[in-house]
């Protein structure tokens, strides 16, 4: 019993921080019709942002390192978009992917360049946290769970409650309509990418947290990410919320029946599955 | 005669594709003017190539006698230059509230966009009725006022329509054509393509047959209903 709701807890945990990968990810799909598989190295480099603030010599408390590793993670996510995408506007999508993967490759070797491959932590020590119900959490996983409520409060507000917000839902609706109606689309996309900066720099700081900092970190959330957005609806960013809670939910309580080495194999096994069952999600839907 | 928008010789396509060869055409202000054609005439690449979602590669388009050829529609919607697509022309996923919004963009000012809201609801007191519904929702005729709408939000001085009675009933678009006719006589200049044209031709002023990309007849609306040529190739007997 105690194993099973620990499983559920592990799950909501993964669960958020999945959903913040799947929030980002499916924003930059909805309004530039494409899957940024380079969004896995905004989550890495930004956790590792953060690293590079709160060590010696600048030594930063977490809060106020907080600050200059989101404004770095946004800038990294602008300059991707200007330098790599930007000139693809009008290319096909697989163009577009494979640029994305390229990107992946450079930005994940290019942290390891400057931190060498091995783990590493902010180095907080591991407190032992409240026992509740018999299932221990530290305030570590507290702090996961608030900020992802934090941010899926301040997305939904500025969603549905601001100006740029709504246009951008509005140029994922429909580009060519958006721009006819006055929209400045290019503010816009903008706008998108630093919304998908963040959620991803926060995401991946509080993955850091609840793990550790490795370069391939990204990557191999990414795809977790990605099944979320499937099961959700690509470019849909409350089905992409649902998703990676179910993804996370899936993965923890998948260990009760099989060996926790399998699983990764589960957000691959759900992501197979729904390939096999929906495939235009993989090309977009064409109208 | 004083001409609101003129086309001159303009080609255009997409890509490496030509689909307008050399098309002129002329409006007045507070004309209807309508477009019709076979599929694949070149209709809807006239309107898009107007409005600037694609750069012709050859001819000029003036709007009150400058040129516009080359600007983007972001800056043709400030000159006031509405443009309703083809079959997708609201935001499904956006509250119908929100859709209008959109619409008022380039008005800037929050409470020149609440006025303007205020007087469509005024107008049209169904979208007043659905307001905070999702566009996507509603019915094919609500849909299709809520084009309008969006469209009309920044009071435009020409409405550039393609094809507004794309899989509607014959009631809903008869009450469309009623609503543009008094759009109409508010003042704005509508440029209007159909396929089903009859019903375009009865209101239109003037109208211009368009095929394989050239012009190919322009008479009154009148006129082109009782052309005999016109009757046997596009409207169908």
């Amino acid at each position: 019993m105690t194993f099973l709701l620990q499983s559920i807890f592990n799950g909501l945990l993964a669960g958020c921080i999945y959903a913040l990968f799947a929030m980002g990810l499916t924003l930059i799909y909805g309004v530039l019709n494409f899957v940024n598989f380079a969004h896995g190295e905004l989550i890495m480099w930004g956790a590792y942002f953060l690293y590079l603030f709160m060590e010696s010599p600048l030594g930063l408390p977490l809060p106020i390192a907080l600050i200059p590793a989101l404004c770095l993670t946004i800038l990294l996510g602008l300059s991707m978009d200007r330098f790599a995408f930007k000139p693809l506007r009008q290319a096909n999508r697989l163009t577009l992917l494979i640029t994305a993967l390229g990107l992946s490759f450079f930005l994940r070797n290019g942290a390891q360049l400057f931190w060498g491959a091995e783990l590493r932590t902010y180095g907080f020590e591991i407190k032992r946290g409240w026992k509740i119900f018999n299932i221990s959490i530290t305030t570590n996983q507290i702090a996961i769970i608030l900020t992802t409520l934090v941010c899926i409060a301040v997305v939904y507000l500025l969603l549905h409650r601001s100006r740029i917000g709504k246009s951008m839902r509005a140029v994922s609706d429909n580009l060519e309509l958006a721009r006819v109606a006055g929209i400045n689309t290019r503010r816009t996309i903008r706008f998108a990418w630093i919304m998908s900066s963040s959620l991803a720099c926060i995401g991946g700081i509080l993955l850091a947290l609840d793990t550790n900092l490795q370069p391939g970190m990204g990557m191999i959330n990414l795809v977790k990410a990605f099944a979320a957005i499937l099961l959700g609806g690509v470019g849909n960013i409350w089905g992409a919320l649902l998703g990676g809670i179910v993804i996370g939910f899936a993965e923890n309580l998948g260990v009760l029946i099989i060996s926790t080495g399998y699983k990764d194999a589960i957000a691959f096994g759900i992501m197979v599955l729904l390939l096999l069952l929906k495939p235009p999600i993989l090309y977009g839907s064409q109208d | 005669m004083v001409t609101l928008l003129e086309v001159k010789d303009v080609y255009s396509g997409y890509g490496k594709i030509e689909v307008l060869h050399g098309v002129s055409i002329h409006i007045a202000p507070r004309e209807i003017v309508c477009i019709i054609g076979p599929n694949g005439s070149g209709k809807s690449t006239l309107l898009k190539t107007i409005v600037g979602l694609i750069k012709p590669k050859k001819g000029s388009i003036r709007f009150f006698g400058s040129e516009i050829s080359g600007k983007d529609p972001e800056e043709k919607v400030r000159m006031g230059i509405s443009y309703i697509p083809q079959g997708r022309n609201i935001f499904p996923t956006l509250t119908v509230m929100e859709n209008l919004e959109m619409g008022g963009t380039p008005l800037g000012d929050p409470s020149r966009i609440e006025m303007a809201i205020r007087e469509i609801f005024e107008r049209y007191p169904i979208l007043n009725k659905r307001k905070k519904m999702k566009a996507g929702s509603l019915s094919g005729g609500e849909k299709q006022v809520l084009a309008l709408a969006r469209a009309s939000m920044i009071k435009p001085k020409l409405i550039l329509l393609d094809e507004p009675s794309l899989g509607l009933a014959p009631k809903v678009i008869d009450e469309m054509y009623r609503q543009i006719n008094s759009i109409n006589q508010e003042g704005a200049t509508f440029l209007i393509v159909e396929q089903n044209a009859r019903k375009a031709l009865r209101l239109a002023h003037r109208a211009y047959v368009l095929d394989l990309g050239l012009n190919r007849l322009e008479d009154t609306g009148e006129g082109l209903l009782n052309n005999e040529e016109v009757k046997h190739l596009y409207l169908g007997r």
